[in-house]
């Protein structure tokens, strides 16, 4: 650990994939070993502009580099976009909770992702599936606004669907003719006869309106509050439960989460804004 | 602990500033200021009966510090003593709340341990509570109970200092020479003054008076109007935050400077309109009534679940630095009686 807690790792853009239209990925190389628990969050500073948090994409199981797949959608991100490879970056952390994947071990692990919200649940994924014996199944139900929107083509069109033990939908919102999937928003592809309720968890993750009413249609299902895992987004500044910015209820989203359970947050006012 | 006596604060003060860089309270206007203490100078320092209107925060969490670079690291320097005098049991108490987040956490701020490891702690009684000042509500008494180096207390012909910790002890014993014995009738003389204090702090507040504790009030208030209503009266001028010696807001931002890019930190405040916004926009709190009912909860119910401890001290600077007319104690006040009100309706239902 640092000993200066503001102090970022010296770090660099080795690569960029365009993933989509918006959204790229970039793969970071700090200068010295860093490692995370998947869901955790890390601080990536663009030195001179900015920092932002972001939970990075690959498997924590990957030590030498970590991708950080990031969308274009304010000052900071937009500065990023425009990096090329060799860039110097600041990397803190990591940060928060993480997914507590050993407590899913023997359960269906139904996934809801949205959007850019398919970052940290790569990260999930590959994690998931090192050890797919471990859990009943891993449920996929992810959506886009159009095909071209879909980060991991490769993955979530290709490789990811071959995979014993993961049962894949998509969806978008919208599509030309070759788009032989599910049209409408990820509500949708979820199904109630998809999940054995008595032991399942659920983990969402997306745009916050996608996530609000995704969530509302798990509990319908008959999820239990405890058993809906939110990677949350908030503005996280200092990334260790201090300055405040990131506060839902008595929570800092940096430390006390980004991971919650819906039955740890429902009471507070505004969580999907 | 040991107590000793000294007539005049000078001789005091001068030896206090051989050791360590001193910092005392200066009348600026109607208010007290911290300042550098000069021995050369011919202007007596004054006894400050009241707290400074800056909060104290100043000296450990300074408004704006560089607290990391790039491509090198930054390490905090080591920080020189320093002694501050005049702090009131309520700036003491404000330490204590700051040292939970920053020097008690998991996650230690290393500026702030720094500061906080050299600094010297010259409190004082306090003696004419101000009409603002409420910290009898929120468990003060116009004293230091601990907290402190050394504390000071003005009697009438000079003061009586005690050591509250063993550097403060040290210092008396180094200075023997400029102290002498105190004597069982200045001490009933201070004790005297301090239960004046006390008393005039309750007479002062006596009409703010809460039916349960503060964290309940607002519990059980989350659908008051109270809190829009009394926005009104809020023209955001952070001012209440910037004074407040437990808040402590801040954020990170980068600069681009000739050698080196620096990411600096400064003070923040909950009650901004962008404070909690995300790129893309959301915020959870984009209406003021709902900032400063996030702000109150903070103080008197977050926090407390956290660290066990109300993040007031009732020093009253926000009521005497708002710039509007929003007074916490009028706020809490109206929040206590509505809901006096609705169990009142409920039992006569």
């Amino acid at each position: 650990m640092n000993q200066n807690l503001y102090q970022p790792i010296k770090s660099e853009i080795v690569d960029i994939i365009d993933e989509s239209p918006t959204i790229k990925s970039f793969v970071v190389v700090p200068e010295t070993e860093f490692k995370f628990a998947t869901g955790q969050f890390v601080e990536l500073t663009l030195p001179g502009e900015g920092e932002a948090p972001f939970t990075p994409s690959s498997s924590p199981a990957q030590t030498d580099k970590m991708e950080i797949t990031i969308m274009n959608a304010g000052r900071v991100t937009d500065l990023l976009h425009r990096c090329s490879k060799g860039q110097m970056v600041g990397i803190r952390g990591p940060y928060g909770n993480g997914y507590p994947v050993d407590e899913y071990v023997g359960k269906e692990v139904y996934i809801v992702g949205g959007g850019v919200g398919l970052a940290p649940i790569r990260s999930l994924f590959l994690t998931l599936v090192d050890r797919i014996k471990d859990f009943k199944s891993v449920v996929c139900r992810f959506g886009a606004r159009t095909p071209e929107d879909y980060i991991y083509k490769n993955s979530v069109f290709g490789s990811w669907q071959k995979i014993d033990g993961v049962d894949m939908k998509l969806t978008v919102d919208k599509a030309n003719g070759d788009w032989k999937g599910n049209m409408g928003v990820v509500t949708t592809i979820l199904d109630p006869a998809d999940v054995d309720l008595k032991n399942a968890v659920a983990i969402v993750c997306g745009p916050p309106i996608m996530m609000k009413f995704a969530t509302l249609k798990l509990l319908e299902f008959g999820f239990k509050p405890k058993d809906v895992y939110l990677s949350m987004e908030k503005n996280m500044s200092c990334g260790v439960g201090k300055c405040g910015h990131c506060m839902i209820g008595k929570y800092y989203v940096c430390k006390d989460g980004p991971v919650f359970t819906y039955e740890q947050i429902k009471d507070y006012p505004n969580i999907w804004d | 602990m040991e107590t000793v006596f000294i007539s005049k604060l000078k001789p005091f003060l001068d030896a206090v500033a051989e050791q360590m860089d001193l910092y005392v309270p200066k009348k600026s206007g109607e208010h007290y200021v911290f300042s550098g203490y000069d021995p050369a100078s011919e202007t007596e320092v004054e006894f400050n009966n009241i707290r400074t209107c800056m909060p104290i925060k100043e000296f450990l969490f300074p408004m704006r510090e560089l607290a990391a670079v790039l491509p090198e690291r930054l390490e905090p320097e080591e920080i020189k003593p320093f002694a501050v005098f005049g702090l009131k049991e309520c700036d003491l108490r404000s330490i204590e709340i700051l040292d939970k987040v920053f020097a008690e956490d998991e996650f230690k701020d290393p500026f702030y341990v720094r500061r906080r490891e050299k600094m010297f702690i010259v409190s004082g009684d306090c003696s004419e509570p101000a009409e603002s000042c409420f910290c009898n509500i929120f468990g003060g008494q116009g004293f230091a109970g601990g907290g402190f180096d050394l504390n000071v207390a003005r009697v009438n012909n000079g003061f009586v200092i005690e050591a509250g910790s063993e550097k403060g002890k040290q210092f008396l014993d180094q200075h023997a020479q400029l102290f002498s014995k105190v004597s069982d009738e200045l001490l009933a003389e201070r004790d005297k003054n301090r239960a004046a204090t006390k008393q005039q702090l309750e007479q002062n507040n006596a009409d703010l008076k809460f039916d349960t504790p503060v964290k309940e009030i607002l519990e059980n208030s989350q659908d008051s109007e109270i809190f829009d209503v009394e926005a009104q009266n809020c023209i955001e001028c952070q001012a209440c935050t910037r004074v407040c010696p437990t808040c402590h807001c801040f954020y990170l931002y980068d600069t681009k400077q000739k050698d080196y890019f620096g990411k600096m930190k400064m003070w923040d405040s909950c009650m901004r309109m962008a404070y909690a916004e995300v790129a893309g926009g959301a915020n959870p709190r984009k209406v003021l009534g709902d900032r400063i009912k996030h702000r109150l909860m903070h103080k008197f119910a977050y926090f407390l679940d956290r660290y066990g401890i109300d993040m007031c001290v009732g020093c009253g600077r926000c009521v005497d630095a708002d710039a509007g007319g929003m007074d916490i104690r009028v706020v809490l006040k109206k929040l206590n009686e509505e809901l006096r009100d609705k169990s009142k309706a409920k039992v006569a239902k």
